[in-house]
């Protein structure tokens, strides 16, 4: 079949629900004297410490009228009353007298010695600006790259005119950020024989670690969010359910594929861009030796191939596998489950186990059968996260 | 924001640098089996959830959502208008061409006033867009078009109520007529050129639609009954018991607009935004169910204009000049327009025949995938 169509799915998230929603019939004759006519406008407000913490609020939302609360990120007070309201949509968090909104959702907040991926949005005279997902855009500086031939020098206007040839607009980039300015917005930098521009791959752009104080460490003190978050450890920190790279202790790695799809390298931004690409030889040359290449052999390095825009020849199967791991990738995302080397790693194995069981069932399918099951949906991402969920 | 204006006659194309653009075209031309960046088949659609009945003040509504996060709702509005009598432009020809219907339908007397193609309007709001700003204009007389443009041949059981097509099927009598409102509604971002999507929800919006049941005969003035579940639907629904009995039938349906792109010699269906981006041909292809044979009848092709035309071309090995110190001398120059491998240019010239006919056969054929789709839309339930 080559089109699915589902019913919709009804979420039950809905933690405030008033009672009297379900008795609204759609009866034509009478849908003019709905019964939700009466309904309350407001949902009735939290008072009291009992109710804070359950569930969502959304922005303009009243979380307390009690004045015994300090007002922490996420939420805005109005001077003339003493009722905190939330800015973010998200979970209510408490911290002692703290009272601040986790969001759902956020963009990412670059912090000092991130592993981002980034798209050249903008090129100036001295300076690239970066697409990394945060709220402003991040610059790259001239001065904060690698020249090929991996020389040492100041950089001039000669430079400067041919800029483009390192990178232009719309090129993918891995970069660390290098300082994080008053703003909020990133400088980042290159210079580094693991960072440049990216090639042989694709990129897909998921959730990224975000909000104010997405950080594992900043749960301790969250009742609200503490408790989500502790019904299912796979969940990413900050408990709000939302999956997403997260950061860990490595970003970037080589998988070893099955189905004769040679090495793949992952990098998984922390700003939640992912990038999936051949491995290639030199690049496994250049990053083992790293710590003991001398200045002047670093010349040769990073010439290479560092700003290359020509993809190597890259075989049908080890496309095959790379479009697998973005879909493994997806599949984590979608069921909200965080994503790093663990994760990843267990849905590309799950997934490699689902294919062989389907594979012994379904041997005399029709061809059209057997060309549409690369795509992961339903119920096999459904038997992927189980089997994730088992494994860790 | 001025990034989507410039792309609005085309599609929403995202910034990709040149090794992607490269690596997707070659995964998508593989010949035989392409890859798709999300591993689906050529003819494998992504996975939709849809509802009917939705908007409780409407004739018909309906709701689709992508798996990509893009949802569209459509709502029907029916009024009863004055048709402006323009009766001498009821020339003789029009009476003679729909002569075998009026004889046919000889109880309701006077259904031989052909409709017009204005007597349907539609509008389409897309979030980031004005009403007048290219694209939504665009799509809707694409839609609209295809839409008035179904008439309806033959002389099936179930064609008999649509003689005329949609047109004739909003006569009421010679002088009041139906009029359709068909209010669009994008409800996220455009992430892909939206036209299937508001195509098919527009088409889900259309079957559910029910007017009222006449209760007036001929010239009077009509007289509808209030009661609505005796409403009757827009589109006959089919009745399994009679198509069991007589000879199949196959009834009159809203058409439905699929995209279809053609990379290399690949022919691949609903593309997502990355796979438009590369494509060498994009086609709309309208089709509908006629009512008077099994298969489908084509109504329209239309070329949108492909986005790879607009990007930037990769740079070689050979002629990059931060590499030229690495590589060895640069002894064959490749002049710059060559194709090498593994470098991306962006595609002149235009498409072949023969692939713009397997295009065209794959959404046509028997059992192909125009077919299929018409079918999972049909298995939505409508209330």
């Amino acid at each position: 079949m080559a089109i699915t169509i589902l019913p919709p799915v009804v979420e039950d998230s809905r933690p405030y629900e008033v009672d009297s929603d379900d008795d609204i019939s759609m009866d034509s004759e009478e849908d003019i004297e709905m019964t939700g006519v009466s309904r309350p406008h407001k949902r009735p407000r939290l008072q009291g410490n009992s109710n804070i913490g359950a569930g969502i609020v959304t922005p303009g939302e009243v979380v307390t009228d009690d004045p015994q609360w300090m007002r922490g990120h996420g939420t805005y007070m109005n001077p003339l009353s003493t009722s905190i309201i939330a800015t973010v949509a998200g979970t209510v968090q408490k911290t002692n007298k703290l009272l601040s909104v986790h969001p759902l959702r956020a963009r990412y907040t670059p912090e000092i010695g991130d592993l981002v991926v980034g798209r050249i949005v903008e090129v100036q005279s001295r300076r690239w600006k970066v697409d990394v997902a945060a709220p402003l855009l991040a610059q790259l500086p001239l001065s904060a790259i690698n020249l090929p031939g991996g020389i040492l020098r100041r950089r001039t206007s000669a430079d400067e005119l041919q800029i483009r040839t390192f990178f232009s607009e719309g090129d993918l980039v891995v970069a660390e950020v290098q300082s994080v300015h008053q703003d909020g917005s990133a400088s980042l930098h290159t210079r580094s024989l693991k960072y440049g521009k990216l090639r042989n791959g694709v990129f897909l752009a998921v959730t990224g670690t975000g909000g104010s104080g997405a950080s594992s460490s900043s749960v301790k003190g969250g009742v609200g969010a503490g408790k989500s978050a502790s019904g299912s450890s796979l969940a990413a920190p900050g408990g709000s359910g939302t999956g997403g790279v997260v950061r860990s202790r490595r970003q970037v790695w080589t998988v070893p594929t099955a189905n004769g799809g040679g090495e793949v390298n992952i990098i998984l931004g922390v700003n939640g861009y992912i990038f999936i690409s051949k491995h290639s030889e030199g690049e496994d040359a250049a990053s083992s030796t790293t710590e003991n290449v001398s200045i002047t052999r670093m010349e040769e390095m990073v010439s290479s191939s560092i700003y290359s825009s020509q993809n190597d020849d890259i075989s049908p199967q080890t496309r095959r596998e790379i479009a697998r791991l973005a879909q493994c990738i997806r599949v984590l995302v979608q069921s909200g489950v965080r994503v790093d080397e663990e994760t990843v790693m267990g849905a590309y194995n799950a997934s490699l186990q689902v294919d062989l069981e389907i594979g012994d069932d379904e041997d005399d399918e029709d061809e059209w059968r057997q060309e549409g099951r690369e795509y992961l949906e339903g119920a096999k991402a459904q038997q992927i996260l189980e089997l994730v969920k088992q494994q860790l | 924001m001025s990034n989507q204006r410039q792309a609005s006659s085309a599609s929403q194309v995202p910034h990709l640098s040149p090794a992607e653009l490269s690596y997707l075209y070659t995964s998508l031309s593989l010949p035989k089996n392409p890859i798709r960046p999300d591993g689906r088949s050529p003819t494998q659609f992504r996975p939709l959830s849809a509802e009917t009945t939705i908007l409780p003040g409407t004739n018909g509504s309906a709701r689709i959502g992508f798996a990509d996060g893009t949802q569209a709702i459509v709502g029907v509005k029916a009024e009863v208008e004055k048709t402006v009598l323009a009766a001498d432009t009821l020339d003789s020809r029009s009476l003679a061409q729909h002569g075998d219907a009026l004889n046919r339908e000889g109880e309701q007397g006077s259904a031989a006033v052909s409709g017009q193609g204005e007597w349907v309007q539609m509008s389409i709001e897309i979030p980031g867009f004005r009403d007048d700003d290219a694209l939504p204009v665009f799509l809707s007389e694409m839609m609209r078009e295809s839409l008035v443009g179904s008439v309806a041949g033959g002389n099936g059981d179930a064609v008999k109520e649509m003689a005329g097509g949609l047109k004739g099927r909003l006569v009421i009598n010679k002088r009041w007529h139906w009029r359709l409102y068909i209010d669009v509604l994008l409800l996220s971002q455009p992430l892909a050129y939206p036209l299937p999507l508001l195509s098919l929800t527009t088409h889900l919006a259309l079957l559910s639609t029910k007017l009222p049941k006449l209760k007036s005969t001929g010239e009077e003035d009509p007289f509808f009954d209030d009661d609505w579940a005796a409403a009757e639907y827009l589109y006959p629904r089919s009745n399994i018991s009679k198509s069991l009995s007589a000879a199949p039938s196959y009834p009159v349906r809203p058409p439905v607009t699929l995209l279809v792109i053609s990379v290399g010699d690949n022919v691949i269906f609903d593309p997502n935004r990355e796979e438009i981006a590369v494509a060498d041909a994009v086609l709309a292809i309208s089709v509908t169910r006629s009512g008077d044979s099994e298969t489908l009848k084509l109504l329209s092709i239309r070329s949108i204009d492909p986005p790879s035309r607009l990007t930037q071309p990769g740079i070689p090995n050979s002629e990059n000049v931060n590499m030229l110190g690495a590589t060895a001398a640069p002894g064959e120059e490749t002049g710059g327009q060559e194709e090498v491998e593994g470098v991306w240019r962006p595609r002149r010239g235009g498409v072949k025949r023969s692939v713009i006919a397997r295009m065209v056969k794959t959404v046509l054929g028997k059992g192909g995938v125009g077919e299929e789709v018409l079918e999972g839309l049909e298995g939505v339930e409508v209330q």
